[in-house]
């Protein structure tokens, strides 16, 4: 797992890794409570629109803090090749706002934690003016520490949540236990701390839960965080063409395809055949509207053809063993090349090369651009404007909030300022050396500075990798490629609560994908199980987005 | 009070019956004794059992009251608190236990977690036994020393350690696949193979786990007399038969006891383990009682469900143990209790 930004949207995990369990079943849990319906029914269900959101939602003032390099088009991140000296970079946190409060955070890690007293978070809190008692969990099993912790009666002043842990009961979790922070940010509110206003609007309107801005968000881009990559090196030593159409990745796959020399074609493909196959989005997201009436996800045959063709790898034996077993690390798997492709997220870029380029100068991947299954300009829909949320305890005195919001502020700096270069990248010649303007993170650097206080609140999507100024090159072109090509899903960018007897609805769906890839189950029994999911609630649950369609319109934005 | 077949015979001999229970008979009768003088009696050993008495209603029998969810439908989130959660939320009566009659995933688990305690029963259950009696066998102290080292090792290694090592020897390109494939033959796959789950999960555990089970035989064989092995070598017993009369009967005690608690943990085959090899098989052929409490309670939320869910194993499990005390009892046997 990827410390940047990990895992797609509704997924707990993205990589294989057998210390980890998925999903769920508890398909067929009984429909107790009354029903609601429509966005104005049952408290804390539906979404929030129009002139009630428009108050709710903080000012927007964006950042001058510093050009990038490859400016954001088409729903790309803003990208940087290069790293300014220290004495160059602006300062966005003049004066030091926290008033000294110790938080307790809990939060994923994907990764060892460093351990309380490490100069990284000392320096950190330092400049932030407040004292983090991180309680780090394995952000693979966060869910399940979650549910748990949000269940006590002791829980942290601050909260992380990932969009893809809103299952069962967790938002009602979220409107029952966590603070408005309305009073501090709405409107023109938020200058008081000028890099939670240089956050775009979309990020804080997916921030907004049970009617009150309660999340502090991690925008993201528009383009998919999903990425199929490639072994370029190798594809070009042995005269591979990047496939254009499902046929001819299938063709590729035979002919990489030689497990007696331990070379697998693939790992798991069936995310990025979602998007071959143009497959809506996830929960809420799952919707399309065909003549006037809303077909789910799961009732299109995309989504049945999309796991019918990742099936056929599987059983031609394209596949990865360890893929198929969901054990070991897929990325490892990969930079050793014994899979030439597989997909995870974009970051996974990064954070390959800059291990294997230690020791294999030439050390080269690539992403192929997303195409449609039988060739031609892909659908594909639009991602989510943030997907993980820092929430505070409703408890918590005034102080402690604003401290919350302070450290906040400093963790949401852009880059190129100094505190942006302190968070991510630690103190110079403990953490880095900057020689010649390369950036280069030391050992102790890779073990310490990761992403922790990424998840309290983070800027304007970016990706900065100036120590491999051709990744970050790559990282940016793909998405404005891909980003040409982006369609918005039905009620975009919206935080969508379904009433909580629906939470379990689509639990066994995960599952079933997997046992129908992987040859277990036939994709026949897929549509059995859609039939069980409409008489269970499903036709039931289309009413209800079909009301909330017609109040609230298509798109937030 | 019914007399022994000895007893019988020494009446009718005319020599009196010999009291054949006598370390027992230094115990004073307590059915008339009052509890004052009874709690007098037995203060050092009522504080003695006390801490553990603690743990257990701390950890065991408090916990017990928060079964009462699987009557509501209970939301752990509406509240600040568990209690108050628990006075807030609805009651249902039964319907979550109507539920899971026509749950087909809870008729999977239950049957999947039968079919593994059955394996395991007939599979695992003999092999630290007969460790036991090979260990036993060995005559120098250092050969049975390392002999004990060796199968006791695995036993401190993680479940995730041991999945390791096992998708690494017999996955699909674990290292006899990769073998079989480099010298021309057909690679296999054996972890991810629904049908054969059962059985690799119980060779994981005995692999793991057999070891450390011999140590209870061991000291059951340790408590034999020597006397009784030279005794019958002299009247001309060969090695089988004083392993037939002395060993094996020695064995029986704990091997009954084993056996029912045992039974009484049928519904408990494994969780971690098959938690972390759920997705290589799929849930249809892994999915036990446990990992589905976990899944619906913990990872959906579901609390209510699964803990009725948890009612049932539980009731379940009381009325296994009951049953094999009563067997252990009529196979002349103490079990785990006796009135």
């Amino acid at each position: 797992m990827t410390p940047n930004s990990p895992s797609a949207p509704s997924r707990r995990r993205f990589l294989a890794s057998s210390v980890v369990v998925a999903a769920a079943v508890g398909g067929g849990m009984p429909l107790l409570t009354a029903c609601g319906g429509g966005s104005g029914g049952a408290k804390n269900e539906g979404t929030t629109t129009g002139k009630k959101l428009k108050d709710i939602l903080p000012a927007y003032v964006p950042s001058k803090a510093v050009t990038p390099d490859i400016p954001s088009k088409n729903g790309s991140a803003d990208g940087f090749t290069t790293a300014l000296p220290a004495d160059q970079l602006a300062v966005s946190v003049p004066k030091k706002l926290g008033q000294g409060s110790e938080l307790r955070v809990m939060a994923p890690l994907w990764g060892t934690s460093p351990g309380d007293g490490n100069p990284y978070w000392k320096a950190m809190d330092e400049a932030a003016g407040v004292t983090v008692k991180w309680q780090n969990q394995d952000g693979n099993v966060y869910g399940q520490k979650l549910g748990a912790v949000l269940a006590s009666s002791d829980i942290p002043d601050a909260v992380v949540v990932p969009g893809w842990e809103l299952g069962g009961k967790i938002p009602s979790a979220i409107a029952n236990k966590f603070a408005d922070l309305g009073p501090y940010l709405s409107g023109d509110k938020v200058k008081d701390y000028p890099n939670l206003a240089a956050i775009p609007t979309g990020a804080w309107q997916r921030a907004v839960f049970a009617g009150k801005l309660r999340g502090l968000p991690m925008p993201a881009e528009a383009t998919p965080n999903i990425t199929p990559f490639y072994r370029a090196d190798i594809f070009e030593e042995k005269g591979y063409e990047v496939p254009t159409t499902t046929q001819e990745f299938y063709d590729l796959c035979k002919e990489i395809n030689a497990p007696k020399s331990k070379v697998w074609a693939c790992s798991d493909m069936t995310w990025s055949a979602f998007v071959f196959f143009g497959v809506l989005p996830e929960k809420p997201y799952y919707w399309k509207l065909v003549d006037g009436k809303l077909v789910n996800r799961y009732e299109t045959d995309e989504y049945l053809e999309a796991l019918e063709w990742s099936r056929s790898l599987y059983s031609a034996g394209f596949v990865h063993p360890d893929a198929k077993a969901e054990t070991g690390d897929m990325r490892t798997t990969f930079s050793s090349g014994n899979v030439l492709m597989y997909n995870a997220d974009i970051s996974d870029w990064y954070a390959a090369t800059a291990v294997q380029r230690l020791d294999k100068p030439e050390f080269r991947m690539g992403a192929m651009d997303f195409f449609a299954a039988a060739g031609g300009d892909p659908v594909i829909y639009e991602a989510s404007p943030s997907n993980i949320w820092c929430f505070v305890n409703k408890n918590a005195d005034k102080k402690t909030i604003q401290d919350v919001l302070a450290l906040a502020n400093y963790t949401a700096a852009p880059y190129g300022t100094k505190e942006q270069r302190l968070k991510a990248y630690g103190l110079e010649g403990t953490h880095h050396t900057l020689k010649d303007g390369i950036l280069v993170k030391t050992e102790q650097g890779n073990n310490q500075v990761f992403a922790t206080y990424e998840y309290v609140a983070s800027p304007a999507p970016f990706r900065a990798y100036p120590d491999f100024p051709d990744v970050a090159k790559g990282v940016i072109e793909w998405q404005q490629r891909q980003g040409a090509h982006l369609k918005k899903p039905l009620f975009h960018g919206m935080q969508i609560q379904e009433p909580t007897r629906y939470t379990e609805l689509n639990a066994q769906f995960e599952d079933l994908e997997k046992d129908i890839v992987r040859g277990r189950k036939k994709v026949g029994d897929m549509q059995q199980a859609v039939s069980d999911w409409k008489t269970k609630g499903g036709d039931k649950l289309r009413d209800w987005y079909k009301k909330l369609l017609d109040e609230t319109g298509e798109s937030a934005s | 009070m019914s007399l022994s077949t000895d007893d019988r015979r020494a009446q009718e001999s005319g020599t009196p019956p010999v009291k054949t229970r006598a370390a027992a008979g230094d115990r004073p009768v307590t059915k008339d004794m009052p509890l004052r003088h009874r709690l007098r009696r037995d203060r050092t050993l009522i504080l003695m059992t006390l801490p553990a008495m603690v743990l257990l209603l701390v950890f065991a029998y408090i916990p017990l009251a928060g079964n009462v969810v699987a009557f509501q439908d209970y939301d752990p989130y509406i509240a600040d608190n568990a209690f108050q959660a628990i006075a807030q939320s609805p009651w249902v009566g039964f319907e979550w236990f109507q539920q899971m009659v026509n749950d087909r995933l809870f008729w999977s688990a239950l049957r999947n977690t039968l079919t593994i305690f059955l394996l395991q029963l007939t599979l695992f259950f003999p092999v630290p036994i007969l460790l036991a009696l090979f260990i036993n066998s060995f005559v120098r102290p250092r050969v049975r020393a390392v002999a004990q080292a060796i199968l006791y090792l695995p036993h401190f290694f993680s479940w995730v350690l041991v999945v390791t090592v096992f998708q690494q020897m017999f996955g699909g390109a674990g290292l006899i696949a990769q073998t079989l494939r480099e010298n021309g033959h057909e690679g296999f796959d054996l972890m991810t193979d629904p049908g054969l789950f059962k059985f690799l999960i119980t060779f994981e555990m005995i692999w793991k786990d057999a070891g450390w089970g011999v140590i209870v035989f061991l000291a059951a064989l340790a408590a034999v007399s020597p006397d009784l092995y030279e005794a019958s070598a002299m009247d001309g017993a060969n090695r089988w038969r004083r392993m037939w009369h002395i060993t094996l009967p020695a064995l029986r005690p704990v091997v009954a006891l084993l056996l029912v608690l045992q039974v009484g943990n049928a519904l408990t085959v494994g969780f971690e383990q098959i938690l972390l090899q759920r997705t290589a098989v799929g849930p249809g052929a892994s999915e036990v009682l446990d990992t589905y409490v976990w899944n619906v309670g913990i990872t959906n939320g579901g609390f209510s469900y699964a803990a009725a869910v948890g009612i049932i194993k539980g009731i379940f499990g009381l009325l296994l143990v009951l049953g094999a005390n009563k067997v252990a009892h009529l196979m002349g046997e103490q079990g785990v209790y006796k009135k």
